[in-house]
C-alpha cells in the first residue's frame, strides 16, 4: 500500500510535469481524509449532517464551487475559511477524489 | 430538522421563561439552564454529564481557563480533525455557539447526578411483551449466529440516526439487521447461554436488550448518564452495567433487565486515600458464577459472587487508574491493565488476589486483549495507549506470568486482535496523524510487525470473523465503512457503510473467552 501510494505519486508528479489538467487522487485523498470529509464524509452521507455529500459529484462542479469559496464569490463563513488557502492543484486533486468514489446508498 | 426543531423548543422555553421571571438575576440562571440543556443534547454523551469528561475532554471553568474564546467556537464550529469531535457549524446557531463557550468557561465540574436504582427502574421499557412470539430461528440466512459480526456505529455526531448498533454475517460481508440506539453505541455484548439475545450498550449509559433472530429491541433500560462497562454472566441470566456518571454499577436480570442490586463504587486507592470511583470494566467468566468490575480510581477489583445479596470480594492495590481486563487459563486469571503505573496486574480469580505485576508499555488499554497458543506457550498480548517515545505491544508469558517481548510498533495502540487460524495478531495504531490510518500486523511465531495495512478513514477496533478467515475493521472518524480484509493475504474483499463505526464485537466471543484462543480453552471451566 505504502509503495503503491509513493509510486501513485510519483506518477501523478510526472503526469502534472506534462499535463497542466492532471490531478493526483492520491494527494486528493490526503487532503479529503484529512479536511473535508471531516464535515462532508466520504462516501456515506451522514443522517444527521448539514453538509452535502461530494462522493461522485461532477469534477468540473466541485472546482467550480471550491475555487469560487476561495475567492469569495460564494460566500460561506465556514468554506470561505477552508478553501482560502487552497492552490489550483489542491482544488484539482480534492475534485478528482471526490469524483471518483462512488456514493454508498 | 432535529436542529431546527430543538432551537424552536429551546426559543419558547427561553421566552416563557422570561415572561415568567422577568428579572436580571433569573435571567442569568434560565440561560445557565439553556446552555445546560444544549450541552446535555450535543456535548454530554462525550464531554460528560458532570463536565468531567468522558471519551472527550473535560469542559469546565478549570480545564478551560485561559483558553480563547474565539478558538473554542473555531473548534465547535468545524470539529477537531482526527478526532471524534464533529462540526456543529450548521447545527447550532453561531449565537449558541458563542453562549456555550462562555457557558463552559464558567462552569464548574459539577457533584455527579444520582441516578438511583428507582430511577433505573422507572427507565425500563418493554417494546415486546411476549417473547413467545418472536421467531424461534433467525428471520435471514446465517449458518451459524457466531457469525453475526456486530458494529458499534457512533454516528456522527455521537446521536441522532447513525447512532445503531449493525450487524453483519461475516461469511457474506451483508448487514443483516441494524437497532437504533439513540445515542452513540459502545459496547456490544452476546448472551453465553442462548445465541439469540446481545445487549447493546450506549454512550448514555442505555442498555438495549436485542434479539438477533427478529432484529429488534425487547426492552431497554438506562443504568446511569455514561460508561462503557458492561458484562454478562457465564449463564446468561445477569448483566452487571458500570457508570462513570454516576459512580455506581448495577446488577441486572439479563431476561428482563430488572435492575437487582446497585454498588457504590468507592474504596482507598493504592495511595492510601479514600476515593469514589468510575467504573472500569465489567467482565464475566466461564469458569465461575461471578462478575468482575474494576474500579477505575481507587484502583481495585471487585468479584460479585451472583447468589444471595451478590456479596462482595474486594481486591485492592490493584493499580492507579485501572481500564479494561482480559480472562485467561479457563476464565480463572484476569489481567487488567492499569494506566498511571503502565502496568498489567494478573489476578487469580480463583483465590481472589493478586499474582503479579507485569510491565506493559505506556499507558495501557488492552482493548479485549488477544492471547494466543504458539509453540507450546499461551502469549497475551496487550495495546498501549500512550504514545510516548517508545511505542510497543506487549507480549507476556501468561503462563509463566512474564514479559516475552514489547514488540516495537508505529505508534500508539488501543485493541488487539487475534484468532487461532489467522497468522497475525492485528494492532491499531491511534497516534493522531496518517499513522492513525492503519493497522500494523504481527506474525505470531516471529512477534515482529511484519505488515502495515492502510484502512482509508481513521482505523481502529480491529476483529476477526469466528471462522478467522477475514478482519474487520472500523475506519471510523473521517472514513465511513467497515472495511474487511482476508486475514491471510491482506487484500481487501468488502466495505460495509455506516458512520463512525468504532467497537466491532464477533459473536464467536461467547466460545472463546479471549480472542485468539482456541474454544477449547474455555472449556472444562465449566466445572
Amino acid at each position: 500500500m505504502k509503495v503503491l501510494f509513493i509510486s501513485g505519486a510519483l506518477m501523478a508528479g510526472i503526469l502534472a510535469a506534462t499535463s497542466a489538467d492532471a490531478a493526483s487522487i492520491y494527494a486528493g485523498q490526503t487532503q479529503a481524509a484529512q479536511v473535508c470529509s471531516h464535515c462532508h464524509g466520504v462516501r456515506t452521507p451522514s443522517a444527521d449532517a448539514p453538509f452535502p455529500p461530494l462522493a461522485g459529484r461532477d469534477v468540473e462542479y466541485l472546482q467550480k464551487a471550491l475555487k469560487e469559496y476561495r475567492d469569495k464569490t460564494r460566500k460561506s463563513d465556514i468554506m470561505n475559511a477552508i478553501a482560502g488557502s487552497l492552490s489550483d492543484d489542491d482544488i484539482a486533486d480534492v475534485a478528482a477524489y471526490y469524483a471518483q468514489q462512488a456514493i454508498n446508498p | 430538522m432535529k436542529t431546527a426543531k430543538s432551537l424552536l423548543s429551546n426559543t419558547l422555553a427561553l421566552g416563557m421563561a422570561a415572561f415568567l421571571f422577568p428579572y436580571g438575576a433569573q435571567a442569568v440562571s434560565d440561560d445557565a439552564q439553556k446552555y445546560h440543556r444544549l450541552y446535555e443534547e450535543n456535548c454530554a454523551s462525550c464531554h460528560g454529564s458532570d463536565h468531567g469528561g468522558f471519551l472527550a475532554p473535560a469542559l469546565n471553568n478549570e480545564t478551560l481557563k485561559g483558553r480563547s474564546p474565539t478558538a473554542l467556537r473555531t473548534i465547535v464550529m468545524t470539529g477537531s480533525f482526527d478526532t471524534l469531535m464533529p462540526p456543529f457549524y450548521g447545527r447550532l446557531s453561531d449565537d449558541d455557539i458563542r453562549g456555550l463557550v462562555k457557558h463552559l468557561q464558567s462552569t464548574p465540574k459539577l457533584d455527579n447526578p444520582a441516578w438511583t436504582i428507582d430511577d433505573m427502574k422507572a427507565s425500563l421499557k418493554v417494546y415486546i411483551s411476549d417473547e413467545s412470539k418472536l421467531p424461534e430461528k433467525p428471520a435471514y440466512a446465517i449458518d451459524d449466529m457466531d457469525d453475526i459480526i456486530g458494529v458499534a456505529a457512533r454516528g456522527k455526531y455521537g446521536r441522532g440516526e447513525g447512532s445503531k448498533a449493525v450487524f453483519i454475517n461475516s461469511k457474506t460481508h451483508q448487514k443483516v439487521g441494524e437497532i437504533p440506539t439513540n445515542a452513540a453505541a459502545h459496547i456490544i455484548d452476546y448472551n453465553p447461554a442462548n445465541p439469540r439475545w446481545a445487549y447493546v450498550k450506549n454512550d448514555t449509559a442505555e442498555i438495549f436488550k436485542v434479539d438477533l433472530y427478529s432484529m429488534q429491541v425487547v426492552r431497554s433500560i438506562k443504568t446511569g448518564f455514561n460508561g462503557p462497562g458492561l458484562g454478562v454472566s457465564r449463564d446468561g441470566k445477569y448483566l452487571m452495567a458500570g457508570s462513570y456518571v454516576p459512580h455506581n454499577a448495577v446488577i441486572l436480570n439479563a431476561d428482563t433487565l430488572e435492575p437487582l442490586k446497585t454498588f457504590e463504587l468507592e474504596g482507598v486507592d493504592p495511595d492510601g486515600n479514600l476515593v469514589s470511583s468510575d467504573s472500569g470494566m465489567v467482565i464475566g467468566t466461564p469458569y465461575a458464577d461471578v462478575l468482575v468490575v474494576a474500579l477505575e480510581n481507587a484502583g481495585q477489583v471487585w468479584v460479585v459472587d451472583l447468589k444471595d445479596d451478590f456479596p462482595v470480594t474486594k481486591i485492592e492495590n490493584v493499580g492507579r487508574h485501572l481500564h479494561d481486563a482480559f480472562l485467561t487459563h479457563n476464565g480463572t486469571k484476569l489481567m487488567v491493565a492499569s494506566y498511571d503505573d503502565s502496568i498489567v496486574t494478573a489476578i487469580d480469580l480463583k483465590e481472589r488476589k493478586i499474582i503479579k505485576k507485569l510491565d506493559a508499555g505506556c499507558v495501557p488499554h488492552v482493548g479485549g486483549g488477544a492471547a494466543v497458543q504458539v509453540d507450546g506457550r499461551t502469549l497475551g498480548f496487550g495495546t498501549n495507549f500512550g504514545d510516548c517515545s517508545k511505542t510497543v505491544v506487549s507480549v507476556w508469558d501468561l503462563d509463566k506470568m512474564e514479559v516475552v517481548k514489547q514488540v516495537p510498533v508505529a505508534g500508539g495502540t488501543e485493541s488487539p486482535a487475534a484468532h487461532q487460524n489467522a497468522p497475525y495478531v492485528a494492532v491499531d495504531i491511534i497516534s493522531k496523524d496518517r499513522r492513525a490510518r492503519t493497522v500494523q500486523l504481527i506474525d505470531k511465531k516471529s512477534l515482529e510487525v511484519v505488515k502495515t495495512l492502510d484502512v482509508g478513514g481513521h482505523a481502529y477496533f480491529p476483529e476477526y470473523s469466528a471462522d478467522g478467515k477475514y478482519l474487520y475493521v472500523s475506519a471510523g472518524y473521517n472514513g465511513d465503512e467497515v472495511a474487511v480484509f482476508d486475514s491471510t493475504s491482506l487484500e481487501k474483499v468488502a466495505a460495509v457503510p455506516m458512520e463512525s463505526p468504532a467497537g466491532i464485537f464477533s459473536h464467536g466471543r461467547v466460545k472463546y473467552i479471549t480472542r485468539g484462543l482456541s474454544p477449547e480453552e474455555s472449556k472444562g471451566a465449566h466445572q
